[in-house]
């Protein structure tokens, strides 16, 4: 009896001094990076190259709306890096004391119109006037980049006061890319990074003019957390290398036009 | 007024209204079905039962993708209506109702099926043996010994459908005065950093269902009576 | 005959098929032990299960073929084993709520003289759950006489009561016999409140009607399980004749003599029911001069059957055209050389008046 029970205590004492060490090894954590959700395609290729170039390094990304990364990020979130949709999210984190250093910006994105049952490559913005185009799903233009660029362009062509009655909000992009993919929206002014996404290969889309609308700049910041990170910093530098342009032009985004 | 603007308060008598017509929907529709999962016997009533508990697993805006799908153009229900000429029911009103009912049908169908199985068959037995008709049982018999159910599955049901966000975005497009709901228009707020107005819409809607919840939950310990048949 | 009709049901191993004809007044006992398909039949006959046949009550078609009336448009009253009050009603409306179902012009009963009748008047604004279970099963019964039924269905309203309770209820259901102008049918598995209430008596036994017909004929029938249980009894009508207010006696006039019984003074006249136990007769070949026992009848012999118990026969006494049983051993039988046809003395070693 007395046997059965030294060892039990004594396999009680593995468990613990195991899970002691699996907790010691949890705390040297991988770099993290905080993307936006409209960033997960590139930004999977982006840390995979990345990964082949530097075996040793431990890092991974974690994917979310811009917005609320932010105020992720604000309340002390693990993040080392943060991938912005846009500029005004890292900047203000920049502002707050939340960044180890300047935004970067490290895309441009574009404006395409998309249908899930016509041929887009010939529609025109004006075209959306039409009877047949009964919704028109743009992201909400309060607080999604996309949308906000996409009223600029609708405003810019004369276009808003008629299609306003037949626009659809997305709570981002990627919800408006959904509703035009269930069919319910006829059409949607989506990003040009949806449109290489696997599951869009072979789509035609329209390419909306970028002089109708403010740059869609997206930039990135190394937060505070990240500032010591060698790691962080190795993956900030990578992102102005050739390779690395090449990947984003891949995958819709353009190079920003530098002011 | 109190600092709400005119969207405002149109997404708030739209919210109410919403939950309030979804509410007294469920409650209807749900009164057959919960009294049937409560008292049959067959096999396919497990089946049912998960298929009435499926809403709490997928997360809202998934529910809100497959709900545009089927009420779409190009869905099986959205198709046949607009073959009808009645027009399919994505961003309409009506498909913001659909949406919330089957969002809260859980909320609805157990709160309902536990008072029915609580109460068992004899008090319609006794009903009927004393004259009563199946719609004199329903209004003598089992709505008062199961408002106790009734009560739960409609406070849950309309608390449900205001914080409601995921489903109804999808399924509504959050069009201002026509499915803009406040709990869109307070994430609206907040992800534009207007923080002040979020919060001034967000005590408001708190503010209303508070109000609503008190007196009703005031009402049922008024009318409490002892619920077990002796 | 008022409720006539054949019925089958099968559920699962269980199957019901049972042939009725029922008597037009009086109460119709359905007697049988647990599971052999008493409620089950009295819920036929009310419609709460639908078995396959026919069934007719009052000359009215309740089923037939595919015909079936549901249970709300049955003029009946169903009293259940428990009282099944509504618990969101005071007593008051749950009374009503049969009653004002019926139109004024077809209802039969009124609401007071029913209250008064079942002792319900101080409880009118109780709740159910302020009720004793004894009062809970008397409003239950009002309840159902409120709704003028034209047959009034018992499934043992007693058989969920403790014994004060039911003895507060019996002076009640007694009262409802010699009141209501209705057939009842009656479950009960207890032979002494079979003995007490019934006229009319169907024997069930797994499913199926054993044996039906007066109570009195049935009870001492030897070839049936009834006489030869430990407390097998015979019903007497009696009438009284005259009483004793002092000593709290009355006599009453049976048959063929005259019976002494502990009871308090009733009119004379009033017709009675006495129940005696087959044990506790006692037969004698001459009128005994120097017993305790009062009372004692002329009888002859009508027949003498085996018993189950081997030491034991049954005696059946025929007392003017009343019948009596008697149990006693067989070595008595063969000191006392009884034989079928022999006159003999009945001495009863104790009566119940029901």
């Amino acid at each position: 009896m007395q046997a059965i029970f030294k060892r039990l205590l004594m396999s009680v004492a593995a468990l613990g001094m195991s899970l002691a060490l699996t907790m010691a090894q949890a705390e040297q954590e991988p770099t993290r990076i905080a993307a936006a959700a409209s960033l997960r395609a590139v930004m999977d290729e982006l840390v995979a190259t990345y990964r082949t170039q530097h075996p040793a390094a431990s890092l991974e990304a974690v994917y979310g709306a811009s917005g609320s990364l932010r105020a992720q990020i604000e309340n002390g979130a693990p993040f080392d890096l943060f991938f912005s949709a846009d500029m005004a999210f890292p900047q203000a984190l920049e502002a707050g004391g939340h960044a180890a250093g300047d935004v970067t910006p490290y895309a441009e994105g574009r404006l395409v119109l998309w249908s899930e049952d016509i041929d887009a490559s010939t529609l025109t913005l004006g075209e959306l006037a039409d009877a047949r185009f009964r919704r028109i799903a743009i992201a909400n233009p309060r607080h999604a980049p996309y949308g906000a660029r996409a009223e600029e362009a609708l405003r810019a062509s004369g276009l808003w006061q008629t299609l306003e009655p037949k626009l659809v909000f997305g709570e981002n992009i990627g919800q408006a890319l959904q509703m035009v993919h269930s069919g319910a929206a006829n059409v949607g002014i989506l990003a040009l990074a949806q449109m290489h996404a696997s599951s869009m290969r072979g789509s035609t889309f329209h390419l909306i003019d970028s002089s109708l609308h403010q740059p869609l700049e997206n930039g990135f910041i190394i937060t505070r957390r990240g500032g010591d990170d060698p790691t962080a910093r190795g993956f900030a530098d990578f992102m102005q290398s050739p390779e690395a342009q090449r990947i984003l032009e891949a995958y819709g985004f353009s190079m920003p036009r530098g002011d | 007024m109190l600092g709400l603007t005119s969207s405002d308060w149109e997404a708030l008598r739209l919210t109410l209204r919403l939950a309030l017509i979804s509410t007294g929907l469920l409650l209807v529709l749900c009164l057959p079905l919960a009294w049937w999962l409560a008292h049959t016997q067959r096999r396919i009533k497990v089946v049912i039962e998960a298929l009435v508990a499926l809403p709490l697993v997928l997360p809202p805006t998934v529910i809100g993708f497959y709900l545009l799908i089927l009420l779409g153009p190009r869905g099986v229900v959205g198709g046949t209506l607009e073959r009808l000429g009645v027009g399919h029911l994505a961003f309409t009103f009506t498909g913001l109702v659909i949406g919330s009912m089957i969002y809260s049908l859980p909320f609805v169908v157990q709160p309902l099926q536990n008072a029915f199985q609580a109460m068992g068959r004899r008090p319609l037995e006794v009903a009927a043996t004393l004259r009563a008709g199946p719609f004199d049982r329903l209004l003598s018999v089992v709505l008062p010994l199961s408002r106790q159910g009734l009560l739960t599955a409609a406070v849950l049901s309309f608390a449900h459908t205001l914080g409601e966000f995921g489903v109804l975005l999808m399924i509504g497009g959050g069009i201002p005065g026509q499915t803009q709901v406040a709990s869109i228009a307070i994430y609206s707020h907040v992800e534009a950093l207007d923080y002040a107005s979020a919060h001034r819409l967000s005590l408001f809607l708190m503010l209303v269902a508070f109000t609503l919840l008190t007196c009703i939950y005031a009402l049922n310990r008024r009318f409490k009576v002892v619920g077990v048949m002796p | 005959m008022s409720v006539s009709g054949t019925l089958r049901l099968k559920r699962g191993d269980f199957e019901l098929e049972a042939e009725l004809e029922l008597p037009e007044r009086g109460v119709t006992a359905l007697f049988g032990r647990s599971g052999s398909g008493k409620t089950t039949l009295l819920r036929c006959l009310a419609g709460l299960e639908r078995g396959e046949g026919w069934l007719s009550v009052n000359g009215c078609r309740w089923q037939h073929g595919r015909h079936f009336l549901p249970v709300h448009r049955r003029p009946l009253g169903y009293v259940f084993q428990e009282a099944s009050l509504f618990p969101h009603l005071r007593v008051r409306d749950n009374l009503r709520y049969g009653y004002r179902r019926v139109a004024a012009g077809q209802r039969r009963v009124d609401f007071d003289e029913t209250v008064h009748l079942l002792g319900v008047e101080a409880l009118l604004d109780r709740h159910p759950h302020a009720l004793s279970g004894g009062q809970r099963q008397r409003v239950a019964i009002a309840r159902a006489l409120l709704a003028s039924p034209r047959l009034l269905l018992m499934d043992e309203p007693m058989a969920s009561l403790d014994a004060a309770s039911k003895a507060e209820i019996l002076p009640y259901l007694e009262r409802l016999h010699t009141h209501l102008e209705i057939p009842v049918v009656y479950v009960s598995h207890a032979l002494e409140e079979v003995a007490r209430l019934a006229d009319y008596l169907v024997l069930l036994e797994a499913g199926r009607v054993l044996a039906a017909g007066p109570l009195h004929e049935l009870l001492v029938r030897s070839d049936l399980p009834l006489s030869h249980a430990d407390n097998a009894a015979a019903v007497l009508e009696a009438r009284v004749l005259e009483c004793d207010a002092v000593q709290q006696v009355i006599a009453l006039e049976c048959g063929a003599g005259r019976l002494w019984l502990s009871h308090p003074p009733a009119p004379t006249g009033t017709p009675l029911r006495v129940s005696v136990k087959a044990r506790d007769v006692v037969i004698s070949l001459t009128p005994p001069q120097d017993s305790s026992v009062l009372n004692c009848l002329p009888a002859r012999i009508s027949e003498i059957a085996d018993d189950p118990h081997p030491g034991h026969l049954l005696v059946r006494l025929t007392i003017g055209d009343q019948t009596l049983i008697s149990r006693i051993t067989r070595e008595a039988a063969k000191r006392l050389a009884l034989v079928v046809g022999q006159p003999v003395y009945a001495q009863l070693r104790g009566a119940a008046l029901s």
